[in-house]
């Protein structure tokens, strides 16, 4: 039963593999973004201690949790789930004994294994040459970041999930993906972190999944959630892991039957 | 002259002719035209609601206010609206390269580069256009400036060179098809995220940086240079008056591009 979506994974993580130069020039988006985020907020931090209760530390910390987050399942992984609901590869999925959800799923997790490595290779580079750059404060918190960053994954995967799903009603998979992107974006704190919004927009945010995946990792790593607030944020996140999932597989249910399939 | 002039008006008209195929082609699937159109529109006003969160806390960003960073914002998006709506077939160059498609277009008796550039239409450009067009619009008025007749007219000429680099610079980088020959070319797709400095004045970036966006891909002549211009920034007034040549330097390059690669091509082994 297993074994069938271990080696859907690892043909994904051996595609990633042969594909890396452009995985990589790829990422370079992101790391393009980052960079632009960083000196903005150097400039804003020129004349300043404090913003929102972040310091420039702070704030350096966060755009690295942020820039990882955004490197983990990329354009990629999203485009393949879309793709193959767009040029009706879906019908031959639904003839095979698996289950379309959790295939998706082994896809995603071996291409982000890859992912994963080359942004940790990324990101302990920039905390050695670059070492004004704070770390959580204990082993255990290094233990919980991890946990919640694997979590935020997840999170992003029942997201991204979803959102392709709807290219069942639509034929292109671009509109969707950027309207899932602007909002993610937004919700989860990758654009700026959640205490600059304005409270009620806050307040909204916190309430959604959307937050578990940049908000929640960056809260323990820096040092912000601690004791039993590790706790409350890892629960929250597996909460939206796990209502996500189902969400997926009810959304699922109805969409299936759009499957419309060109003759030939 | 004469014959130049008449080669012109008809890559016009056939361009004029083209495009209009291509839109009623894409108005056909219209849940896909408005969920482009309303997701452009959408990834830019999110943009604009994180420099309003920022910009709620602090008054300015090395000299810049609010409206002013929204002008440079907003020509990035604006310029980007008119190149995905009239010219999104830059972006299917490596396409036709990879499968061969080119030689049909090399067989036709039209410029190579306007069949390329009217291959496709992106409807995500009216979002772009809208929402950028507005955001320019909001921007002036919030800001008290003197408007004479040739500032305006000057004002139009930097518009009219912000697109010809923007599209100059997709047309280029797109053509790098012609040697890296490889379906998931990355070449374009990050030339074209360099873009992402442009949005904010380039004064906030290592000197390295400032060179990449305003000597080497020039994207800078697209908002952040207008924007000293029309808001008579001290000191950066008559850089503005290098857009033009910029566009024409930018344009000249990417047919230059294009040209070399074209000599090269081999098709496809089919």
């Amino acid at each position: 039963m297993k074994a069938k979506y271990l080696s859907l994974a690892s043909r994904s993580m051996q595609n990633s593999l042969a594909y890396r130069v452009s995985f990589i020039v790829n990422m370079s988006a992101s790391v393009f973004y980052i960079l632009a985020m960083f000196f903005l907020w150097r400039a804003i931090y020129a004349h300043r201690t404090s913003l929102a209760g972040y310091s420039w530390n702070d704030m350096k910390a966060y755009l690295l949790v942020s820039f990882l987050s955004s490197t983990m399942l990329s354009w990629y992984s999203e485009s393949r789930m879309s793709s193959r609901i767009l040029d009706g590869s879906v019908a031959m999925e639904l003839l095979k004994p698996i289950d379309f959800q959790a295939a998706r799923l082994a896809e995603t997790a071996g291409t982000t294994v890859f992912e994963g490595g080359v942004s940790a290779v990324l990101v302990t580079i920039v905390l050695i040459v670059y070492a004004g750059v704070m770390t959580p404060h204990s082993p255990a918190a290094w233990i919980a970041f991890i946990l919640s960053f694997a979590v935020s994954v997840l999170i992003k995967f029942g997201v991204v999930y979803i959102s392709s799903l709807f290219c069942f009603w639509t034929s292109s998979g671009f509109g969707v993906a950027w309207a899932r992107a602007a909002i993610t974006n937004l919700l989860s704190g990758a654009l700026i972190p959640l205490a600059f919004f304005p409270p009620w927009l806050r307040a909204t945010a916190y309430f959604l999944p959307f937050q578990g995946i940049v908000n929640a990792p960056a809260s323990i790593y820096l040092g912000q959630a601690t004791g039993a607030a590790v706790w409350g944020t890892l629960l929250v996140q597996v909460f939206w892991c796990v209502v996500l999932w189902f969400l997926g597989r009810f959304v699922w249910r109805f969409a299936v039957r759009k499957v419309t399939i060109f003759g030939g | 002259m004469r014959l130049i002039l008449r080669a012109w008006r008809r890559n016009a008209y056939l361009y004029r002719r083209i495009m209009g195929q291509n839109l009623r082609a894409a108005l056909e699937y219209q849940s896909d035209f408005l969920l482009s159109v309303g997701s452009a529109m959408l990834t830019q006003v999110l943009g604009l609601v994180f420099l309003g969160v920022v910009f709620s806390r602090i008054p300015t960003i090395n000299g810049w206010g609010f409206w002013q960073i929204v002008f440079i914002y907003a020509s990035i998006f604006l310029t980007e609206g008119f190149a995905s709506l009239f010219f999104e077939g830059t972006w299917r160059i490596g396409y036709f390269v990879n499968h061969g498609e080119l030689d049909r277009i090399l067989l036709r008796p039209l410029s190579p580069a306007v069949q390329l550039l009217s291959s496709a239409i992106g409807m995500n450009g009216i979002g772009n256009l809208l929402v950028g067009g507005v955001m320019i619009g909001e921007s002036l008025t919030h800001v008290h400036m003197v408007w004479t007749p040739g500032k305006i007219l000057f004002s139009v000429i930097l518009l009219l060179s912000g697109i010809v680099i923007r599209t100059s610079i997709n047309f280029a980088s797109n053509c790098s098809a012609f040697w890296v020959k490889n379906a998931g070319n990355a070449v374009p797709f990050m030339v074209h995220s360099i873009s992402e400095f442009a949005k904010y004045p380039l004064t906030i970036y290592a000197p390295a940086l400032q060179a990449l966006v305003g000597i080497v891909v020039p994207y800078a002549f697209i908002g952040y240079v207008p924007a000293g211009y029309v808001f008579s920034t001290s000191g950066m007034a008559w850089i503005a008056v290098l857009c033009p040549l910029v566009a024409l330097y930018c344009a000249a390059v990417a047919g230059l591009i294009l040209r070399t690669g074209l000599r090269q091509y081999e098709s496809t082994g089919n």
